[in-house]
């Protein structure tokens, strides 16, 4: 912790989460005049955010001819209609200023030969749009946000981990926190806040998401009243690797790469064979989980077949690649093809919000992967999120300062919200026997690949809602072994449990409810083809009187009518 | 696999620490410390704190000294520390206070990196937004290496200085500040290494390379100071024993291709504190752990040392892209490797 007394403290704006929304976020409410701090169990540069690389796309026509009409009318089609176009047009439409701001305060893009920044063709994409630095893009813009964030000496509470909203009469009055470093529950509060968690990932048990990616935003959000949306829509990556789930680079197929089944076949001769191996996201994982699903895998893993490029090309232009099979698989892609599985990836769905991340409750404001504004509608493209936690980190940023200031007097937190959360926590704590949440934690882990994973059936889907039934009863008396105060993650984690179970019960009934096959929502038992005329809507989800309730609301749309997606 | 690990518990009642042994068995031959790690705290302890995120290397969270040497648990395959039975030894990274078994506390690393102002700072006449800067892509290949950090501490913790003298800005700190000054865009160089020529900055780093070994990401902490000292001398900072230690060795390997040690002492520390240090320089010599200063030790050749300060000089910034860092050049004076033209008349 920075700056910051050990005291309760009060701000006008508080953003939660310190990726690239989070301190994009910041920055803005600051630069609005606002009071603002970052809450974070991570310290900022340990987010999430840092592990993307390909890029982030935005208009600029460095490379060729392009325009924020090309870029929003490919996110639309990526979207398989469903992304609000209103949205998309005012995204891409700020896209690029927001990229020569994140130039001159430091970022390291890769650039063309006359200097400027370079971009390159990225999946979905009518153009060269994807502004980079090398494959580590997402760690670049990271490291350019802490340091305007230093810049500007914005207090940062590091490693609490912010686990309620606390809602009264006038709205958010702030949130709790366990202070993991020093223990004890900290309570902060604020005029608005700003949700920037990131995603969820970790539901799932192959992931590319780290450890820190347990939905608690989004649960956060809907334990509040908030509504989520779309959260039947989870991306899944087609080359992880089967051991870790961790991330195999899409410029390895880019480049030639083959994916073989078990027979040693080039099995997207059969899914898509003019784009082979470099079909979209969502094509390639639903070949793979085909190809498991009817046998033709070994132990649930297809192959990234990369021995043919040669030594020098290896080296050369995929060292990273290598370095990652060989310390993760065990395996020397020269020699052996690497094991790889559909991992979930990125989620479309979260907290609904305008194009300012305002939500239902008047101060309670979302921006990045907790949030569905809705940009990416059923299929997100690549290079679009990380604009995304830019563009509306900024515009929420700005939002929450402006209503925060609005408002007179200084922030207080109702009383009795902290015993409230030192109730909950001490009931934890106190527990003395019961089932730790790792076991719980696995079980959700492969049930929801096997049931709500790349494909989706109705009686899978009703099978884990009991299943997950299930796993929340035992949840209700799980055990934190853990009893200290000191750095005491044991108890963080099986918190984040709990925000896990709540998120995928939301997922899965939206699902259920979804009688289509859109984007990454696929059911080609039940329902194969896309809807328009039942189901061009928005699922929410929201916890009312202790159950769930779906509604929907209609798409934007302004220029584009729906048309077959069609690469 | 089986995979037995100690690991350095704290007692947070007493402040003491322990050895705690842990056994893993059924560990994929694949699996990674951290792996290990985290099967610890779910199966056997959940007690054991320690950090973690992204499990890829990227996010910086989980250093930890394996057998004394800094590594990153998640990068680190365990099947090659356990071989032979063995039994790792794991331990929080050094130079910063325990919080709890392989948790430290990150804060002083940090006011050390925001001790560097580490954010750029572009001048009044840098235009107004509209577009990008335009910058040659040759010039920012300058911070490649310094951009790759991920904060994770390694270096710090193998940081010989920092042991003995906490207030050293540090090999972290320092890559950052190269990050900023070898930036073209940064128009606040002359201040910047103005400071970090003084107290606690470049010069009080010995030169040990433990920071280039450790760095997980290949950012060469060291080589980041080196091109800091480099580009203050070059700006005219040059009036502190650092800088004046640092031209000395060039002027006398240039002139007789040895290091002069006794005539260092007196270019480094000036004639009038040389006196005092006369007694030392007596004992020195006396138990031969100095040369006398005469008679003048000369190489017999001076080519290769003249002709690597040649390529020092002339490489100018771009010898800040690591082409001419120390070793790599006298490589390529040694081997000749990748020597595009002959670097002087006595090369064979």
């Amino acid at each position: 912790m920075y700056g910051l007394d050990d005291v309760e403290s009060s701000h006008d704006v508080l953003v939660i989460g310190a990726g690239c929304a989070g301190m994009r976020a910041a920055i803005e409410a600051h630069d609005a005049g606002a009071d603002v701090a970052l809450v974070s169990k991570l310290h900022p540069t340990r987010s999430h955010s840092g592990a993307a690389r390909g890029g982030i796309n935005a208009a600029l026509g460095n490379a060729s001819e392009d325009s924020p009409e090309l870029h929003a009318a490919d996110t639309v089609k990526g979207s398989d209609y469903l992304g609000d176009q209103d949205a998309i047009e005012l995204f891409c439409n700020e896209a690029p200023g927001d990229i020569y701001q994140l130039e001159r305060w430091g970022a390291l893009f890769d650039r063309d030969e006359e200097g400027r920044l370079a971009q390159r063709p990225f999946g979905g994409a009518g153009a060269p749009r994807t502004v980079h630095a090398a494959d580590i893009t997402g760690h670049v813009l990271l490291q350019v946000l802490y340091e305007q964030l230093l810049a500007r000496e914005i207090p940062v509470y590091e490693e609490y981990f912010v686990w309620r909203l606390v809602i009264g009469n006038e709205g958010c009055q702030g949130v709790l926190a366990w202070d993991l470093v020093r223990g004890g529950v900290k309570a902060l509060a604020a005029k608005a806040v700003i949700l920037a968690t990131g995603g969820s990932g970790r539901i799932y048990r192959g992931t590319t998401n780290a450890h820190a990616c347990t939905a608690d935003g989004m649960a956060m959000a809907l334990r509040a009243g908030l509504p989520l949306e779309d959260l039947e829509f989870m991306q899944f990556h087609p080359t992880t690797l089967a051991s870790s789930g961790l991330l195999v680079t899409e410029a390895v197929r880019g480049e030639g790469g083959y994916l073989l089944n078990a027979d040693g076949a080039r099995f997207m001769r059969h899914y898509a064979p003019e784009a082979m191996e470099l079909a979209s996201r969502d094509v390639v994982s639903r070949a793979e989980q085909t190809e498991i699903d009817e046998g033709r895998s070994v132990g649930g893993s297809l192959f990234l077949d990369l021995r043919h490029f040669g030594p020098e090309k290896m080296t050369e232009r995929f060292h990273g690649t290598r370095d990652l099979a060989l310390t993760y698989a065990g395996i020397d892609p020269l020699e052996r093809p690497i094991p790889v599985r559909p991992g979930a990836h990125y989620h479309m769905g979260g907290v609904a919000t305008d194009v300012d991340g305002r939500t239902e409750v008047e101060n309670v404001f979302a921006a990045g992967e907790v949030a569905c504004v809705s940009l990416h509608g059923a299929n997100r493209l690549g290079g679009n999120s990380l604009m995304e936690t830019i563009v509306f980190g900024r515009r929420a940023g700005r939002a929450a300062a402006e209503q925060a200031l609005k408002k007179g007097g200084s922030p207080e937190l109702g009383p009795g919200a902290r015993a409230d959360g030192e109730r909950e926590i001490s009931t934890l704590l106190e527990r003395c026997q019961g089932e730790r949440a790792q076991p719980i934690r696995d079980e959700l882990g492969s049930s929801m690949h096997e049931n709500f994973g790349v494909f989706r059936e109705e009686g899978k889907m009703h099978r884990q809602l009991e299943l997950l039934e299930n796993l929340r009863e035992r949840y209700e008396e799980v055990l934190v072994e853990d009893k200290g105060q000191v750095w005491n993650n044991d108890l963080t984690q099986t918190l984040e449990l709990g925000f896990q179970l709540d998120l995928a019960l939301c997922m899965v009934s939206a699902g259920l409810e979804r009688r289509e096959s859109r984007g990454a929502h696929s059911r080609p038992k039940d329902f194969p083809a896309r809807d328009d005329e039942n189901f061009l809507k928005h699922s929410l989800v929201r916890w009312s009187n202790d159950w769930l309730d779906l509604s929907w609301k209609p798409v934007t749309i302004t220029r584009w009518q729906p048309q077959r997606r069609q690469y | 696999m089986q995979v037995r690990l100690q690991v350095q518990r704290s007692d947070l009642a007493t402040g003491e620490t322990r050895l705690q042994l842990y056994q893993l068995d059924r560990v994929r031959k694949e699996a990674t410390l951290l792996d290990c790690l985290e099967r610890i705290k779910n199966e056997l302890d959940g007690t054991l704190a320690f950090r973690r995120s992204c499990r890829e290397g990227i996010c910086g969270s989980c250093a930890v000294r394996i057998d004394g040497r800094t590594a990153l648990a998640c990068r680190t395959p365990v099947a090659e520390l356990v071989a032979e039975g063995r039994v790792p030894t794991v331990a929080p990274i050094g130079n910063l206070p325990v919080v709890r078994d392989l948790v430290v506390e990150m804060e002083p690393m940090w006011q050390k990196m925001r001790a560097v102002e580490p954010f750029l700072r572009p001048g009044p006449d840098s235009g107004p937004g509209g577009r990008e800067t335009v910058v040659p892509p040759a010039l920012l290949e300058a911070v490649h290496k310094e951009a790759l950090c991920i904060n994770c501490g390694a270096c710090l913790s193998e940081c010989d200085v920092l042991t003995v003298s906490p207030e050293f800005l540090g090999p972290h700190a320092l890559a950052k500040a190269w990050r900023l000054v070898g930036d073209p865009r940064d128009e606040a160089n002359a201040p910047r290494l103005k400071r970090l020529s003084g107290e606690h900055g470049i010069w009080e780093c010995t030169r040990c390379y433990l920071c280039n070994e450790r760095c997980p990401k290949g950012v060469d902490p060291r080589d980041a100071i080196a091109k800091l000292a480099a580009e203050a001398i070059a700006a005219g900072i040059g009036r502190n024993r650092g800088a004046r230690h640092a031209k000395w060795f060039v002027t006398s390997a240039r002139t007789t291709g040895w290091l002069r040690e006794s005539e260092l002492v007196v270019k480094t520390l000036g004639v009038a504190v040389s006196v005092s240090k006369i007694p030392l320089a007596l004992r020195l010599f006396r138990r031969g752990k100095a040369p006398l200063p005469l008679p003048r030790h000369k190489a017999q050749d001076l080519g290769p040392a003249r002709a690597l300060c040649r390529i020092v000089a002339e490489q100018d910034r771009r010898g800040a892209q690591g082409i001419v860092q120390g070793e790599r050049a006298l490589e390529r004076i040694d081997f000749n490797r990748s020597l595009k033209q002959p670097v002087g008349e006595d090369e064979p």
